[in-house]
C-alpha cells in the first residue's frame, strides 16, 4: 500500500516525462523533414490536391491562387539565390540596396507569372524520380516527372540546405533552365542601361 | 523495485536532454552553399544578325496578331478536342518517320527502332496515325530532326536566325529544315492540297504551343532574348544528347 502511494506520483511523472520526450522528438523530426526529395514530393502532392479540390485555384488570376502560393510555395524558394544566379557577374555591380530591390521585384515577377500555371496541376501528377547530390547535405537536384499529358515532362528542382530547411533555387523543364533565360535578359539590360535598367524593367513588368 | 523505479526516473529525467542531443547530432552541420560560379556562365549567344532578327520577330508578332492568333482561337473553339488531338497525332506520326531516319543517321539504332515501331503501331492500330497508341504502350514520341543530326556530326549552329512565320532557328537548323521540306511528300503534291496540309500542321502546332507562348509573354522582360535563350538551350540539349548516343554507339562498334 505504501509502495503504491510512492509509485503513484512517480508513475505519473514518468508518463509525463515520456510524453515530453515523445513530443520533443516529434517536433525535432518535423523540423528535420530532412530529405529534399520528401519536401518536393509533399509539396507537389499538397498542391495537386489543393487545386483539385478547390475550384478557385483552377481559375488563373484569382486572388486565392496568389494567396495560396504565398503561403505554401514561396517559403520553399530561395529568391536571394535565384536572383544572384540570374544576375551572374552583374550581381557584384549592384549596390546592396539595388540587390534588395532586384530580389524583391524578381521574386514578385516569378511568383505572379508562375502562380497561374498551378491551375494546370488539376490534371497532372508529379512523380519524384531520383535525387542527384551535388554537395552532400548542402546542394541537391531532385528529378521529377509531370505525368498526365500525352508526353511526360521532366522537371528538376535544384535545392539548397539553409537554416530554414531545403529551398528551391533552380528549376529546369526538360533540361532547360528558366534562370538561365533570365540571365541573358539581365545581361542585355545591364549592358544597355545598367543595373537600374534591370530594376526599371522588373518594376514595369510588375506594374509597380 | 524502488531502485528500478528510481533508475527509470533518472532515465526519464534525462530523456528530454537526449531528445535535444540526438537530433542535434543527426542534423549534419549545414555546409555553406557553394559560391555561385560566375565563371561558368555560358558564352553570349551567337546573334550576329540581331538587328534583322528583331525586325523579323516583330513582323511575326504582327502576323500572329492579325492572322495566326484569330485562326488558332477559331480552330480551338470550333474543333472538338478529339479532332485537334487526332490532327496533332497524324502529323506527329508522319514526323516520326523523319525522327527515325535521323536517329539512323546519328548512328542511334536503338532509338530508330523505337521510332519505327511507333510509326508501325500508330499507322495500323492507331488508324493512320490519328491515335497515339504507341504512347499508351510506353513508347513516347522523342525529338529528332536533320538540324540535330548535323549538330551530332559536328557542324556548328551558326548564327541565330528568326524565320518569317516559323520563328526561332539557326543557320544549321534552317539547313536541316530545308532537307526536311525537300524530302516531304507534300512538297511534290499539287499546290492546293500541299499548302492545305502544311497550313493545317502549322495551325495545329501553334495551337499546341499557345499556352506556353502566353507564359513566355507574361514572364519575360525582353521576349526576344528570352525566346532566343530557351530555343538555343533546347537545341544544344538535343544535339548533346545525340552526340552522346553517337559516340557511345561508335565505342560499342
Amino acid at each position: 500500500m505504501a509502495m503504491r502511494s510512492i509509485l503513484g506520483p512517480m508513475t505519473r511523472t514518468l508518463v509525463a516525462l515520456c510524453g515530453v520526450w515523445v513530443l520533443l522528438s516529434c517536433a525535432n523530426a518535423h523540423a528535420d523533414t530532412g530529405a529534399p526529395d520528401e519536401l518536393v514530393r509533399t509539396l507537389a502532392a499538397q498542391m495537386t490536391q489543393a487545386v483539385r479540390t478547390d475550384p478557385d485555384l483552377q481559375n488563373p488570376g484569382s486572388l486565392k491562387i496568389s494567396d495560396f502560393v504565398q503561403k505554401n510555395v514561396v517559403p520553399h524558394f530561395d529568391f536571394d539565390r535565384i536572383t544572384q544566379i540570374a544576375m551572374g557577374r552583374n550581381w557584384a555591380k549592384a549596390s546592396p540596396t539595388e540587390q534588395k530591390q532586384i530580389v524583391l521585384e524578381f521574386g514578385k515577377l516569378l511568383t505572379r507569372t508562375y502562380s497561374n500555371a498551378i491551375a494546370s496541376l488539376k490534371d497532372l501528377d508529379v512523380e519524384v524520380k531520383s535525387t542527384r547530390v551535388t554537395t552532400p547535405n548542402s546542394d541537391v537536384v531532385v528529378k521529377t516527372q509531370m505525368i498526365g499529358r500525352p508526353q511526360p515532362v521532366a522537371i528538376d528542382y535544384g535545392l539548397i540546405n539553409s537554416p530554414g530547411g531545403w529551398k528551391v533555387y533552380d528549376v529546369t523543364v526538360e533540361g532547360i533552365s528558366l534562370v538561365a533565360a533570365y540571365r541573358d535578359e539581365f545581361n542585355g539590360l545591364v549592358s544597355s542601361s545598367g543595373v537600374q535598367g534591370v530594376i526599371d524593367a522588373l518594376k514595369k513588368k510588375n506594374g509597380s | 523495485m524502488k531502485r528500478i523505479a528510481a533508475s527509470l526516473f533518472v532515465l526519464a529525467t534525462l530523456a528530454p536532454a537526449f531528445a535535444f542531443a540526438v537530433p542535434a547530432k543527426k542534423i549534419a552541420p549545414i555546409i555553406a552553399p557553394a559560391p555561385i560560379p560566375v565563371e561558368d556562365e555560358p558564352a553570349p549567344p551567337n546573334d550576329a544578325l540581331e538587328p534583322l532578327n528583331r525586325v523579323t520577330f516583330a513582323l511575326n508578332d504582327g502576323i500572329d496578331l492579325i492572322l495566326v492568333n484569330p485562326l488558332v482561337t477559331l480552330w480551338n473553339g470550333v474543333m472538338p478536342t478529339f479532332v485537334r488531338t487526332g490532327v496533332g497525332n497524324f502529323f506527329n506520326n508522319l514526323d516520326d518517320v523523319y525522327v527515325g531516319v535521323n536517329h539512323v543517321l546519328q548512328g542511334n539504332g536503338g532509338a530508330a527502332g523505337a521510332d519505327f515501331e511507333r510509326v508501325a503501331i500508330n499507322t495500323t492500330v492507331g488508324i493512320g496515325g490519328l491515335f497515339d497508341v504507341g504512347a499508351r504502350m510506353g513508347l513516347h514520341k522523342v525529338d529528332g530532326d536533320f538540324g540535330q543530326t548535323l549538330g551530332a556530326w559536328g557542324i556548328p549552329t551558326g548564327p541565330y536566325l528568326i524565320l518569317p512565320l516559323l520563328g526561332p532557328s539557326t543557320l544549321r537548323e534552317t539547313a536541316g529544315r530545308s532537307v526536311r521540306v525537300m524530302t516531304d511528300p507534300r512538297s511534290y503534291m499539287d499546290t492546293v492540297p500541299s499548302y492545305s496540309l502544311m497550313g493545317l500542321e502549322y495551325l495545329q502546332t501553334r495551337a499546341d504551343t499557345k499556352a506556353n507562348e502566353g507564359l513566355i509573354a507574361a514572364s519575360s522582360l525582353d521576349r526576344y532574348v528570352f525566346v532566343r535563350n530557351l530555343y538555343l538551350q533546347k537545341r544544344a540539349l538535343l544535339v548533346k544528347a545525340a552526340q552522346e548516343k553517337t559516340s557511345s554507339a561508335a565505342a560499342e562498334n
